[in-house]
């Protein structure tokens, strides 16, 4: 796999599809508001490129997670709008489940270590 | 599933779905500017690695480099025609075997159900037969249960029609053949079964369109007409279409329902006597329920009851073997050796052709070296130079396969008109040609363009020693070609000038057919005495023999393998009378002629007595099992073998139980050829029912000349084709090394170096790989030729003239290539040559 699909080096590997696969759960969303979101609800610590956003999209489209549709953004333009489709919403789920475990063994480790 | 789906889909609309991408990243662009973010960084890059995910990236990379290595060939179009020109020759040849390959042993035929049909034949470990006889034809027939049906054909000597001169072919067929063959009619109606195998059926005939058209002009109203074969009335029913094939060798000009078979053939008990001559070929139709492999133990089971019935019939451990019968030719083990041997020839020629086209890409690499360079120092990967300069080879290969193809399909159709071939043969290239075609292609791109590309690509294209290796490739191969055409032009001249032993022109054969018509032994003899008697008395008859086998020009090849002091020799019999020797002029060195009738003796031939006995006297030695006593020495005469140098004959007195399978030969002092008309209206006083076969023995001998010299032929234009491209090759490489020491023999020249010096730098690399290449092709020919030796007619497989001759040409024509354009290094100016660089 070639080194564009990896988010930022600060964020760890797959984090970034998780996140796009949350904040799309709310509802549908164009792709520079996606980035925008991560952006914001991380308090401005995350900052999601151009280049890992998009190729992990076309990623997520092709593994159906996501479904892309027309709409027009806040700026009267017809833009692509991402929609979570049952099987995003499988697929965050067992993320999400997989981060917790993960995350609470690394916790596991650090306080008893 | 749904990803593939998804992918394909991509694959399918990757413009629209690009479009929106980029639509989407420029938004993304605008948004990020609003908020007084500058995003940096190469949109298409971006675009392209997004792209990436959808792992369709390698076709776009393949067309590019499709695109550029067209663009590259395009801009060069002498060495572009010279590549597709030797690859067009080189895999031209072998695609067109392949599809003669393919026609004959591949392809079904267009008959019914061609994959259920199956071939029968009698075998056992040590005889093989086509024929079968009819009673155990029929038993199987009526006993099978995994066949759903059986049919067969018997075939006879040609028949006489009317009053005509021109014999016609005849085939006697089963009722059901050609409806189990599906075969149409165009006129009239073909053999069904409720007819033709009814009691008191009457005679029936149906043509074969090619008759049809050539001798009856295509004449509509000769069906319900009667016409008379062997002067027995038959009524014409059917006319086959043109568009139905015949099984492979079973061609026949008019068919006749086997039933009839005793009607045509006077006194012939073929169909009810096991034992008498002749028998039928079996083709069958494998159930639905069962397999070829459950048919076959079925066939043995029946076959071991047969023994019961006919314990002598059947030879030990015998079977039938089942091959598939919907194709031209059925492959027998036998024919193996033949296919391989010409592959083999075809294989050089592709060998040739890819080692001269490897160099010429080697070369090429070298007036490259700056653009490689250059692509290398603005990031190309070696990968990427290597995998676009292979793709280039791969064009080139495939260019060269299909125009090779076209010439192929072009030659085949052309000797198809000319030897008149059938009109239901197809030459259309069909899916196995066409993968062939991909298939060597693909081969001939890694022969010739894999390791010049790896060289290129790691910019080691100045070193000679790949380049150095494939001029001795393509030597040594067109080396072995022109040393095997070296060989069969010698065997072929060898067989015109010399004296093969035996005196054929002035005899003239006479195969009565007695044993067909059911003669006696007694009833024979006297039939060969009266005949015998009267062509005594033509003008011009010197004498009359018999031979129980027939020779040049009629009749079968029978001969014992045996082993004799660890080399398997074929000895081919004979059975004679006193005359033999004298009018075949085969002279008898030592000892004494056989006596009429006598038993336990024998003559051999010179080279069987050396072979048997070698520096021994071979008189009064026993032979065989029979302990047989030598009595006399013939010389070598390998009448039944004229192409096989090893084989040697071994001769017996007829018995009088052989009278009726005799053949008459009769030498005469004058010219032969208005003989045999006398001689037919002899033999019909004598028993009008016969039709005997009265043939030259010197249009036999020259039949068997014909297919030598067919075969020489053939080789030396595969031979001739193969310097021919190597010559080209050279030509290339030599004026390439020219120019690359322009500057080197401008020096030398300007120094004062004499011609024969400056000549030596340019040729010096190019002395050892074809001495290399010449002496590696014939020693790997020596080594080879082995198999050779039974069609060289008696000239030894290492043989020196045939070696030299080879030899002599290759290096008269490597060093003419060579030189021709190596004179150029003479005319080099020293103070232009100078300057220019």
């Amino acid at each position: 796999m070639p080194m564009s699909f990896m988010p930022k080096p600060d964020m760890p590997p797959g984090a970034l599809t998780l996140l796009i696969l949350r904040v799309l759960q709310s509802g549908s969303l164009h792709g520079y508001a996606i980035a925008q979101r991560i952006h914001l609800l991380s308090s401005d610590v995350l900052a999601v490129e151009e280049g890992s956003l998009y190729p992990a999209l076309q990623k997520m489209l092709l593994k159906g997670w996501v479904t892309a549709e027309w709409g027009i953004s806040e700026t009267n333009r017809k833009v692509r709008f991402y929609r979570l489709t049952a099987a995003g919403r499988k697929q965050l789920q067992a993320e999400i489940s997989n981060y917790d475990r993960i995350t609470e063994a690394i916790q596991t480790v650090l306080r008893t270590a | 599933m749904g990803e593939l789906f998804r992918r394909l889909r991509y694959l399918l609309f990757h413009r629209r779905f690009d479009r929106e991408l980029e639509n989407e990243m420029e938004f993304h662009r605008e948004m990020a500017a609003r908020h007084g973010r500058q995003n940096f960084g190469n949109t298409l890059r971006l675009r392209e690695q997004s792209r990436e995910a959808w792992g369709w990236t390698w076709i776009d990379r393949l067309f590019q480099d499709l695109r550029y290595a067209a663009r590259t060939l395009w801009r060069s179009p002498g060495f572009t025609l010279t590549a597709v020109g030797v690859l067009t020759l080189g895999i031209g040849v072998c695609v067109t075997g392949f599809s003669l390959l393919n026609i004959l042993v591949f392809k079904l035929l267009p008959v019914r159900d061609p994959s259920s049909l199956v071939r029968l034949q009698r075998r056992s470990p040590e005889i093989n037969t086509p024929d079968t006889p009819y009673q155990s034809f029929l038993f199987y027939r009526n006993h099978t249960k995994t066949l759903s049906a059986m049919f067969a054909a018997m075939g006879g000597p040609a028949m006489e029609l009317d009053s005509e001169l021109q014999p016609v072919s005849i085939n006697f067929v089963t009722a059901n053949y050609f409806t189990e063959l599906g075969t149409e009619a165009s006129t009239g109606r073909l053999f069904d079964s409720a007819r033709e195998d009814a009691v008191n059926a009457p005679p029936v005939a149906v043509l074969s369109h090619d008759f049809w058209q050539k001798r009856l002009n295509s004449d509509s109203s000769v069906i319900g007409r009667v016409i008379h074969l062997n002067k027995k009335p038959v009524t014409v029913i059917g006319v086959i279409s043109e568009f139905s094939p015949h099984l492979g060798d079973q061609f026949a000009e008019v068919y006749l329902p086997i039933k009839q078979q005793p009607y045509f053939v006077e006194g012939s008990t073929a169909l009810t006597d096991v034992f008498s001559p002749g028998g039928v070929r079996m083709w069958g139709r494998v159930a639905s329920s069962a397999t070829a492999e459950t048919a076959g133990q079925e066939l043995l089971i029946l076959t071991n009851e047969l023994r019961k019935q006919y314990p002598k019939l059947i030879w030990d451990k015998e079977y039938i073997r089942i091959d598939p019968g919907g194709h031209m030719a059925i492959m027998q083990p036998e024919m193996l050796r033949a296919f391989a041997l010409i592959a083999a020839l075809l294989l050089l020629i592709f060998i040739v052709a890819c080692a001269n086209l490897g160099g010429l890409m080697m070369a090429r690499g070298v007036t490259r070296e700056h653009e490689i360079s250059i692509r290398i120092a603005i990031g190309a990967s070696r990968k990427r130079i290597f995998r676009q300069l292979f793709t280039e080879s791969l064009l080139l290969a495939l260019i060269g396969a299909f125009s090779g193809l076209v010439l192929g399909c072009i030659g085949l159709r052309i000797t198809a008109v000319l030897a008149d071939g059938p009109s239901w043969m197809s030459f259309a290239p069909d899916w196995r040609v066409l993968l062939f075609v991909v298939g060597i292609a693909v081969v001939a791109a890694i022969f010739f363009g894999l390791a010049p590309a790896l060289q290129i690509a790691r910019q080691r294209q100045r070193k000679t020693i790949v380049r150095q290796l494939l001029v001795g490739a393509q030597i040594a191969a067109s080396c072995v070609l022109l040393i095997v055409s070296g060989l069969l032009v010698h065997a072929v001249l060898h067989m015109m000038r010399s004296d093969p032993g035996f005196g054929y022109e002035q005899v003239i054969g006479i195969s009565p057919g007695l044993d067909g018509h059911g003669y006696t032994p007694q009833a024979a003899q006297n039939y060969i005495d009266n005949l015998k008697g009267r062509l005594l008395g033509l003008p011009g008859v010197t004498s009359v023999a018999l031979s129980k086998i027939s020779l040049l020009g009629n009749g079968y090849t029978a001969y014992m393998t045996e082993d004799i002091g660890g080399h398997s020799v074929n000895i081919y019999p004979n059975w004679v009378d006193t005359e033999f020797f004298k009018t075949m002029e085969i002279p008898l060195l030592r000892g004494r002629n056989l006596r009429p009738g006598e038993t336990h003796a024998m003559i051999v031939s010179e080279s069987l007595a050396r072979r048997l006995w070698p520096g021994q006297d071979a008189l009064g030695q026993k032979f065989g099992d029979q302990k047989d006593l030598v009595v006399g020495v013939a010389g070598n005469a390998r009448i039944k073998a004229l192409n096989d140098g090893d084989a040697v004959e071994a001769y017996w007195a007829m018995q009088p139980s052989d009278m009726a399978s005799m053949t008459l030969l009769v030498k005469t002092a004058g010219a032969t050829d208005d003989l045999p008309p006398m001689m037919k209206s002899i033999a019909e006083t004598l028993d009008p029912k016969l039709f005997p076969y009265i043939w030259l023995l010197k249009s036999g001998f020259r039949d068997y000349t014909k297919i030598l010299e067919n075969t020489a032929l053939g080789v030396s234009v595969l031979g001739v084709l193969a310097v021919l491209l190597s010559g080209v090759g050279i030509i290339g490489l030599v004026a390439y090394a020219v120019s690359q020491r322009t500057k080197e023999i401008a020096i030398r020249l300007a120094l004062g170096a004499k011609p024969m010096h400056v000549l030596s730098v340019v040729l010096r690399q190019f002395l050892i790989p074809v001495l290399a290449g010449a002496v590696v092709g014939a020693i790997a020919t020596a080594g080879v030729s082995q198999f050779l030796r039974k069609i060289l007619f008696g000239i030894s497989n290492l043989d020196p003239a045939g070696y030299a001759g080879g030899i002599l040409v290759l290096i008269a024509i490597a060093a003419t290539a060579a030189l021709l354009p190596a004179r150029r290094a003479l005319h080099v100016d020293p103070m232009s040559a100078l300057h220019e660089e």
